[in-house]
């Protein structure tokens, strides 16, 4: 029998992210964090470096009940997954199609329990590849004020993604400095096989990149 | 505000180079833990404060280069322990997790509150830099306030190591609030916040912070720092060798 050391990790959070004003939430992934309010700070620096934010939730992994159709068939009491009274979200997943983002929330119902909103989620979007739901109550929210968008979205807003080309290489490349007779050569004046072309890639007919 | 007089000058571009000396300094030591840091999350954290705060230092050595012509790599990559001038408290070891987020906090509410009240000076490069910068420094503030908290108010070990870091950062305080030659001149026109001021609004915070919220005790140390930007430990030399190895190894590098 395989024993397993006691995970002694913290809490695993989901984080909700919100692009921008009247756009869904959408799962983006998941830290891990002692309490909300490190959740959602470590939430902002993991995944609002710089794609752009205006809210963050963040919403502990066991608040969250989950289920594809196949689980369903196979374990249809999750549907009597009992918990509080209350509005719960409701969220799905769409398509295979690899995204940064895994989980679409679509809006809230009202339930008796978490098996009761994803019965009611399953209902109004059958074609979902899952279903997710937690309750209102389970959710942590950044502050809407605007000293918090201010400080936690708005740096994000200016920074772009770059391409690695356009950090270049340090100094010369070691062809150039070659042919401008600035590296020893070898008396017989072979070629060196790092500068021969091994194969062809597809990229290299590609127009290069500005920088 | 128009221009500048040579005297100001000169005392301007003294200012930016410590500022930008502070924050080049402090992202290396952060950038210690990267591959570290307690868990990945913090890891991941922590190279972005350090990546912030180097930001920063780019926006001081611009506005700089935009008074001198200086070339920030220069600066940063070609100066000795006996050229920087940044504060004693950013160049010690980064020690344990307590420590390295106990001296974030510090400065962090030093850089937020003057980069604040910078936001006011008529010198309009220094306030749009400061509008821009403040943002982030708030946010830092933020994590590092919570880590110290979680730190203090964690287990015995956990409030034990965060004492001793406050017991062997808080000397090196009064430092970040000693104004540098001319300074004075430049908080009299308006261009420069007066440290004092900082200072006590640094105080307002905290202090009750780390005493109340945190419950750790202050030590009894000078209020004022007995030398200069130009003392430094015996630190700084060793950081500064790994820091700049790269750049003295490929003199010739011509993109960065």
């Amino acid at each position: 029998m395989t024993t397993f050391p006691p995970d002694t990790q913290w809490p695993c959070w989901e984080v909700f992210k919100q692009d921008a004003p009247n756009r869904p939430y959408q799962a983006v992934g998941s830290v891990h964090a002692g309490d909300p309010n490190h959740a959602l700070l470590t939430a902002r620096n993991v995944f609002v470096r710089r794609p752009s934010a205006v809210s963050l939730w963040c919403v502990r992994e066991s608040d969250i009940l989950t289920a594809t159709p196949e689980e369903i068939v196979a374990r249809p009491e999750v549907l009597e997954t009992s918990g509080e009274t209350g509005t719960y979200h409701a969220g799905l997943k769409r398509t295979h199609k690899r995204s940064m983002t895994f989980v679409d929330l679509v809006g809230t119902v009202e339930a008796s329990g978490p098996g009761d909103a994803l019965r009611q989620a399953r209902e109004q979007h059958p074609d979902a590849l899952t279903w997710l739901v937690f309750p209102e109550c389970a959710v942590v929210r950044t502050d809407d004020d605007p000293g918090t968008v201010e400080s936690w979205f708005a740096p994000a807003k200016d920074k772009t993604y770059k391409q690695q080309q356009f950090y270049g290489v340090i100094g010369k490349h070691v062809g150039e400095l070659k042919r401008e007779g600035r590296m020893p050569q070898r008396v017989n004046e072979e070629p060196h096989v790092g500068d021969q072309k091994v194969y062809s890639h597809p990229h290299d007919k590609a127009p290069k990149v500005q920088r | 505000m128009t221009t500048l007089t040579p005297i100001q000058m000169e005392a301007v571009i003294r200012k930016l180079t410590a500022l930008a000396d502070d924050e080049i300094i402090l992202a290396h030591r952060d950038g210690e833990w990267t591959g570290h840091a307690p868990i990945l999350e913090e890891d991941i954290a922590l190279a972005n404060i350090a990546q912030d705060e180097l930001g920063h230092a780019t926006l001081y050595l611009d506005l700089r280069r935009s008074l001198d012509n200086s070339d920030a790599d220069r600066l940063a990559f070609f100066r000795g322990a006996d050229e920087y001038t940044n504060v004693r408290l950013v160049e010690l070891p980064k020690g344990d997790w307590a420590f390295t987020m106990l001296r974030q906090f510090l400065f962090d509410a030093y850089e937020a509150l003057w980069l604040s009240a910078a936001q006011n000076s008529n010198y309009v490069p220094l306030a749009e830099v400061a509008a821009k910068a403040v943002r982030e420094e708030k946010f830092h503030l933020q994590h590092t306030a919570l880590w110290v908290e979680r730190l203090a108010l964690g287990t015995e070990e956990s409030r034990l190591r965060t004492q001793n870091a406050l017991n062997e950062l808080w000397p090196h305080v009064a430092q970040l609030f000693a104004p540098l030659p001319g300074e004075a001149d430049l908080v009299a026109v308006g261009i420069l916040p007066e440290l004092e001021k900082v200072r006590a609004s640094w105080e307002s915070f905290v202090l009750p912070h780390l005493t109340e919220k945190c419950d750790l005790l202050l030590p009894m140390v000078p209020a004022q720092a007995s030398e200069g930007r130009d003392m430094h430990t015996e630190h700084l030399a060793p950081l500064l060798a790994e820091m700049q190895s790269v750049a003295r190894q490929h003199v010739n590098a011509e993109v960065w």
